[in-house]
């Protein structure tokens, strides 16, 4: 919305230009920052991903030194999850749990401005340690210590970047529940929710969770590099492997933190498109709920590896294995509902059925790596990489983009061009599935991770994913072509948008008007 | 305009949410004196 329209609508004077995005409290407005943001963020950490593969293309040291190599890899890691996904699913759920709920804005809409503003100086943070004495941490984005501990400056810079995205998801958090909790229209009752809102509010809970927990483990590493506290220092009595332990008690939670909203839009997606309500709402809700509690009883499945009593190893294997079973319920529901539905092909449908496919194809190479013996054989290989990948790219970003192409109707009032958006989606597939496939051979066969030369053996399928990766690279570019056309103008939509599409948002006009739902609609 | 009700509610649930965060944050360090 333009500056002036959007004052008229406000019917008194309001910021123009910059001040109004940096004051703004509207829950659109700042959705589409954090969106924006996600978008930047994305090919800033593309750009090293695609230096990635630039050096992997043949064996031996082309493009860059080692040591650079690590920081590219340590940095893409950190904002692909830091600064990307959950970013572009917080500015989903700005746009869009208002609008499904029936609510005028987030519960704390300031609150909601320095949740997002946040992250613009953490991401200076982040990249501007590059630019340091020593470069950027090349420690892994899993900052594990002695490697964190020993660093230069930019660690500290990092793990003061780690404290302010973390301060940012839990004030999130707390808005989004707050939000969900008690600010519904009436009659929408917590088993009508949509299930996009659904999957927020338990993703919120688990950032509430385990979001104070990284920033304890961080804490800690800070102490010990900076006030002789010896926490993970075994030189002073201190223990390493309590840092890992530690930290996965936060990652594994964050896995689900960046998948489960990706859920929620797929399924809010395939009904639509199948043109059939969700086959099995109420397991659904279920489902995403005994993902999230089991997810915090498996973390150490990371780290099979240090040593732990085979009870243990029994334990957090089974454990791991039990997530197969509410994750297959989600896909089963998925695939019940596209059943005998009236499916058409849209973009935000194909990359819905790819996401469900792929999806699959990560979460069996997951109970693979879930198996103890077999894990202490392929862990920090190859075959570890294409899994999160495969969870990550095709389940996380092919949602990103299939809530985008969604929603962006809404969003801008303006149809996207669907030929350019199924060429994206068929470049991008394509790309994807070139660069990480070969990647589970590579790890069969033994290459390690985080090098930047590796064995003659593994040059053919590394130079396939390189090929790859290109195409997925720079296919993105007609996403941002896409997106750009949607937001200066084309055919104008309807507030249904999509024939199939149920829910509150689709009941106002598009594009969304500043302020929805100043009165409450009443659901029957 | 949101009523007064709703108001003290938001903010509760927001207390009692920031609190559990905190919590976990102090008792993440107190883990890691012990």
């Amino acid at each position: 919305m333009s500056d002036a329209a959007h004052a008229i609508e406000h019917g008194h004077p309001h910021p123009t230009g910059f001040t109004r995005w940096l004051t703004t409290t509207n829950h659109k407005d700042i959705g589409t920052m954090y969106l924006i943001f996600a978008l930047v963020m994305l090919f800033a950490a593309g750009t090293m991903a695609l230096l990635i593969r630039a050096e992997l293309f043949q064996p031996g040291l082309q493009v860059v030194n080692p040591d650079f190599f690590n920081q590219l890899t340590t940095m893409h890691g950190l904002i692909m999850i830091f600064g990307v996904v959950m970013p572009a699913f917080t500015g989903f759920a700005n746009w869009q749990v208002p609008l499904m709920i029936g609510a005028p804005d987030m519960a704390f809409p300031r609150m909601n401005n320095w949740s997002f503003w946040l992250l613009p100086v953490a991401a200076i943070f982040l990249m501007g340690s590059f630019f340091l004495p020593g470069g950027a941490v090349a420690g892994g984005w899993t900052m594990y210590p002695p490697l964190f501990i020993q660093g230069g400056m930019s660690y500290d810079l990092t793990i003061l970047a780690v404290h302010i995205m973390g301060l940012s998801s839990i004030m999130g958090s707390i808005n989004i529940i707050t939000t969900i909790l008690n600010m519904r229209a009436p009659g929408m009752d917590m088993m009508k929710m949509p299930l996009f809102v659904w999957t927020w509010l338990i993703t919120a809970y688990l950032l509430i969770a385990t979001m104070p927990v990284l920033a304890g483990a961080v804490t800690m590493l800070l102490t010990d590099r900076n006030f002789g506290t010896h926490f993970f220092n075994a030189a002073g009595g201190g223990d390493p492997v309590m840092f890992q332990h530690i930290f996965w008690f936060f990652g594994h939670p964050e896995v689900y933190i960046l998948i489960l909203p990706a859920f929620g839009i797929v399924s809010q997606i395939i009904p639509t498109f199948a043109r059939k309500p969700l086959f099995g709402y109420a397991s659904m809700v279920y489902a995403t709920a005994s993902i999230a509690i089991l997810s915090f009883i498996v973390w150490a499945h990371h780290m099979f590896a240090v040593g732990m009593p085979v009870t243990a190893q029994l334990f957090f294997m089974f454990s791991t294995m039990l997530i197969a079973v509410p994750t297959g319920v989600k896909v089963f529901n998925w695939v019940a509902t596209m059943w005998k539905g009236s499916m058409t092909f849209e973009t935000p449908m194909l990359f819905a059925i790819a996401f469900v496919c792929l999806f699959t194809i990560g979460g069996f190479s997951g109970l693979v790596l879930a198996m103890a013996p077999v894990d202490i054989q392929l862990q920090d290989t190859y075959y570890v990489v294409a899994h999160f990948h495969y969870v990550l790219v095709s389940g996380a970003l092919f949602t990103i983009f299939a809530g985008i192409y969604y929603w962006l109707p809404k969003w801008t009032g303006h149809m996207y061009d669907e030929k350019l958006g199924k060429l994206h989606f068929w470049l991008s597939v394509i790309g994807m599935n070139i660069t990480f496939f070969p990647m589970h051979f590579l790890g069969l066969a033994g290459m390690p991770r985080r090098i930047p030369d590796y064995a003659l053996q593994f040059a053919d399928f590394n130079q396939i994913a390189t090929v790859g990766a290109f195409i997925f690279g720079f296919s993105q570019l007609i996403f941002l072509a896409v997106v750009l056309k949607a937001i200066r103008g084309g055919v104008k939509a309807t507030s249904q948008v999509w024939e199939g599409a149920q829910g509150l948002e689709w009941t106002v006009p598009s594009p969304a008007p500043y302020h929805t739902f100043e009165t409450a609609p009443v659901l029957r | 305009m949101t009523d007064p009700a709703t108001s003290a509610r938001k903010v509760r649930t927001a207390i009692i949410l920031a609190a559990i965060a905190l919590g976990l944050f102090l008792y993440t360090l107190y883990g890691g004196l012990r």
